[in-house]
């Protein structure tokens, strides 16, 4: 067999080991999982093609959806035009927002976070490009993307924003009308802000002072599987909603109140997801495909195309990041000051949390003293950004290291050292008020360098994460 | 022009339905025939996760007008664990882990097997360029070049017993 | 549009009967099916050439006889024409090569159609079949400004190129399965260490595939050395019209263009 197994350290947990052995095993458990090999549970159907993933349910009389989507940045509309799309041969119903019960909504406001901000299809003005406008339910998939493709949309264009900094300006366009200003209210702040200790005393004092400004572009989660979901009338008026989203329950609920109905009504069948990476978290398919089926009184499908999945379907966030930090000459940086920008595009979706996220992740995994962060929420006239794997974190991530890596360079210091030197240890007051736990930043750098072959100072190979060794 | 009936030999047994002007092979496959294993990631002929044989030769399913092949011979996953026994690719797959959320799989699987109907000893390169037009998100695809190269040796095992 | 028929006539004749009344011709449906897949097709009916008896490859006293729905992995695969398996491998998957043809490869939008390029640099000449009959076009015609209406392109003959002579060289972001950002084709002969001929095609730089005659021009009479090729290589900005895509930018792809035409005439 080719794959590998690392060797297993039995001398953990020796006494429930040796209990097992003797057969008086806590729970049945025998502590020999780890160390041998497991078959993946789904691995069989995988390889047989038995799995089955929502669009394998075919269900009798299903009719299909398909989106009329915007094609502006950022505009009003002044008419819609249904007449040719209906003369479609198959077009069986088409929705507009008058027909979602409760057309506005935000993924978040379940954990109390607001406030509802964007339509279900677009009412008198669209965002962003793709923003759905009408949705055509037809007895076949052709029959739908002919009907969407002859609607007809009136647009008055409005001057549109994409840029983070641009939005932020007084006199830029306003994108989001829900939240009246161009960023999200933190609990009455215009930003989620970071306050700790005084940056402006540590840039006085600071032997060197070094800031540079970091940019990302917007990542496509690109899942082999596009977001879709089938929606099936039951007999007893219930709806079951076999779907390929991340979040059952959270589509489940947002579902229910954008349909005004119980949570009881609706039946999720979900679980079984062609890879999702985040991009299949936001509650963006289902609830329209169920108003689809009620009004059809047939199952609907609604599927993503692929150019749908990298147009629409929220990416991972573009950020623009400054870091300025107050750096002595042996390395410490005693004062960091960060603002971040999250490009949310046109509507909240999961980047409140997103940009929060970031906030707490700041100044990054070293104990520096002073540290001022502002990191907004932006909107601009750009597809909605939402989760993907680690985000608010990752770019982040990718700002702190290279600014890391650069003062290194500028001061003519080993990059791992300079890590080392600033590494948090357990005890340290982080910059949003908790106390570091369980860090293992230190031996990590260690180990790193040591499988590296990059010769570490006896100083610094004697330092620890729980003591302050070397500091 | 209205629908016709299309004939096709799929897993060794002839069956016949009828298809709308245009439908994919994909599309008779999985909505006509019930043989959902071959899945619809892009539809443009991009992922390789419809990818079926037609023949004996790997095509994605997804670009096939169903009315061009009619009469030929296609198989796909389903046929390939006849009577609910893997065989040396379905197995390499489970063992070396070479599936994770499955939707690639299929394809994966289905342009092994031809692979191997081939070359039974192929190259890391040859595997490399055969699965070059399937698109894996999960694995980073180092499971599924491992998986596949063990196939063969299995296979070759199998044969020389 | 919604397609209302697909017809699969066994002669090429008779495709061109559909094809006058308006139906679209498809090789192996690579570039016509993700349009019909995404209602995007450009007519009601198509005609596919799969079973028109155009399959065909040929090679007889130096001549290349390829049928136009003969499949890039069919073209691979005859022992006469191995000269072309390197330039093949480029171009996709062995899948979609299992199913993409050479008339199709003519009539694909840069920087697909690498094929092209190579029919380019080797003269080719399309046979073509018609309302009125049959006529031969150089590939170069139909690459600037296809076919007249009706009109199905059913073989390409070529001369094969001496030993020695042939030159391919794509440069791409994956080594496998990735369109161009620059491909260059070229048959060139020399004589005591200087250029006699060159016939140098280039795809990936501008909408169709083009002849790089500026670069033509300069080698004439001059030795294939490094500075001479990049020479060359600047000349052909001249040649190309190049474009942004998700690829390469339209900067890029003139910048490294000199490089990847030494490369494949030097390598």
């Amino acid at each position: 067999m080719t794959y590998r197994l690392a060797p297993i350290d039995t001398s953990t947990f020796a006494a429930e080991r040796a209990a097992a052995a003797a057969g008086r095993g806590v729970d049945g458990g025998d502590f020999t999982v780890i160390g041998s090999v497991v078959q993946r549970s789904d691995a069989r159907g995988h390889v047989t093609g038995r799995t089955e993933f929502f669009e394998d349910v075919l269900p009798p009389r299903l009719a299909h959806l398909k989106m009329h989507r915007s094609a502006r940045h950022h505009a009003r509309i002044l008419d819609v035009d249904l007449t040719e799309a209906l003369a479609v041969p198959g077009v069986l119903r088409i929705l507009t927002h008058a027909d979602i019960p409760n057309n506005l909504y935000t993924p978040l406001k379940l954990i109390g976070v607001g406030p509802d901000d964007e339509p279900i299809l677009a009412v008198d003005k669209v965002r962003y490009l793709g923003e759905p406008i009408c949705a055509v339910v037809a007895e076949t998939e052709a029959a739908a993307l002919e009907g969407a493709a002859r609607i007809r949309v009136a647009y008055e264009d409005l001057p549109p924003v994409f840029d983070v900094e641009e939005a932020l300006k007084e006199g830029a366009p306003l994108v989001n009308e829900y939240h009246g200003q161009n960023h999200f209210i933190y609990e009455g702040h215009h930003c989620r802000r970071i306050r700790f200790g005084d940056v402006a005393e540590a840039f006085a004092r600071a032997d060197h002072v070094f800031e540079w400004r970091y940019q990302s572009a917007p990542i496509e989660q690109a899942p082999a599987e596009t977001t879709g979901c089938v929606v099936v009338p039951q007999a007893d008026g219930r709806l079951r909603i076999h779907s390929d989203t991340q979040a059952c329950f959270f589509t489940l609920d947002n579902t229910a109140l954008i349909l005004n109905t119980p949570f009881n009504k609706l039946r999720i069948v979900g679980g079984t997801v062609g890879g999702g990476f985040g991009g299949k978290v936001d509650v963006v398919v289902e609830p329209v495909a169920c108003v689809a089926a009620m009004a059809a009184d047939r199952p609907v499908r609604f599927v993503y195309d692929r150019a749908e999945e990298m147009q629409v379907s929220s990416p991972r966030a573009a950020e623009r990041i400054y870091i300025k930090d107050a750096v002595m000459d042996d390395g410490r940086i005693i004062g960091r000051k960060a603002t971040l920008y999250v490009d949310a595009g046109a509507y909240a979706r999961h980047s409140p949390y997103g940009t929060t996220k970031a906030a707490a992740h700041l100044p990054g995994p070293y104990a520096i003293p002073n540290v001022w962060a502002d990191c907004h929420c932006v909107f601009t006239n750009r597809t909605p950004s939402s989760a993907m794997r680690g985000f608010g974190v990752t770019i982040a991530d990718f700002a702190l290291e290279s600014q890391m890596d650069r003062i290194a360079r500028a001061l003519d210091l080993d990059p791992l050292r300079l890590r080392l030197l600033n590494a948090y240890r357990d005890g340290d007051l982080k910059a949003h008020r908790k106390v570091a736990e369980g860090t293992a930043l230190v031996e990590v750098i260690q180990k790193a360098a040591e499988l590296a072959g990059h010769e570490l100072p006896e100083a610094y190979r004697r330092m620890s994460s729980t003591t302050r060794e070397g500091l | 022009m209205p629908s016709q009936i299309v004939s096709l030999v799929v897993n060794g047994e002839r069956r016949e339905f009828i298809a709308a002007p245009g439908v994919t092979l994909l599309a008779s496959l999985r909505e006509s025939l019930g043989l959902t294993a071959a899945k619809r990631g892009c539809a443009q002929g991009a992922c390789g996760t419809c990818t079926v044989l037609v023949d004996g030769r790997p095509e994605v399913a997804c670009l096939v007008a169903v009315e061009t092949v009619a009469g030929r011979s296609v198989r796909t996953l389903e046929g390939v664990a006849a009577g609910g026994e893997l065989d040396e690719v379905q197995n390499a797959f489970v063992d070396c882990f070479a599936t994770q959320c499955g939707f690639c799989t299929a394809g994966m699987i289905m342009v092994a097997e031809a692979l191997l109907d081939r070359d039974p000893d192929p190259s890391e390169a040859d595997v490399v360029e055969a699965i070059s037009g399937n698109v894996c998100r999960c694995t980073g695809y180092r499971p599924i070049v491992i998986a596949i190269l063990e196939a063969a040796r299995r296979r070759r095992g199998a044969v020389s017993r | 549009m919604v397609i209302q028929a697909v017809h699969v006539p066994e002669s090429a004749e008779a495709a061109v009967t559909y094809s006058a009344r308006g139906a679209w011709i498809m090789g192996g449906g690579t570039v016509v099916m993700p349009l019909v897949n995404s209602g995007a097709a450009p007519a009601t009916e198509l005609v596919s050439l799969r079973r028109a008896g155009l399959g065909g490859v040929e090679v007889r006293d130096g001549v290349a006889r390829i049928g136009a729905a003969a499949t890039l992995a069919a073209v691979g695969e005859h022992p006469g024409l191995s000269f072309l398996r390197p330039a093949l491998r480029t171009i996709a998957s062995p899948t979609l090569r299992n199913q993409a043809t050479v008339g199709g490869n003519l009539f694909v939008a840069q920087p697909y159609g690498d094929l092209a390029v190579c029919l380019l640099a080797l003269d080719a000449t399309c046979e073509i079949a018609g309302p009125d009959g049959r006529r031969d076009a150089p590939v170069a015609d139909v690459l600037a400004s296809g076919v007249g209406s009706g009109e199905v392109v059913v073989a390409v003959r070529a001369a094969l190129p001496g030993p020695g002579v042939w030159h391919y060289h794509k440069a791409m972001r994956r080594r496998l399965n990735s369109a161009a950002i620059v491909t260059v084709a070229a048959v060139t002969r020399t004589a005591d260490g200087v250029v006699t001929f060159s016939r140098i095609a280039l795809g990936g730089v501008a909408p169709r595939p083009v002849r790089a005659v500026s670069a033509e021009r300069l080698l004439r009479g001059r030795p294939l050395t490094h500075d001479v090729l990049t020479e060359a290589g600047e000349a052909a900005h001249g040649d190309i019209d190049p474009f942004d895509d998700a690829y390469a930018s339209a900067w890029y792809r003139a910048r490294v263009l000199p490089v990847h035409l030494r490369r494949a005439l030097l390598p």
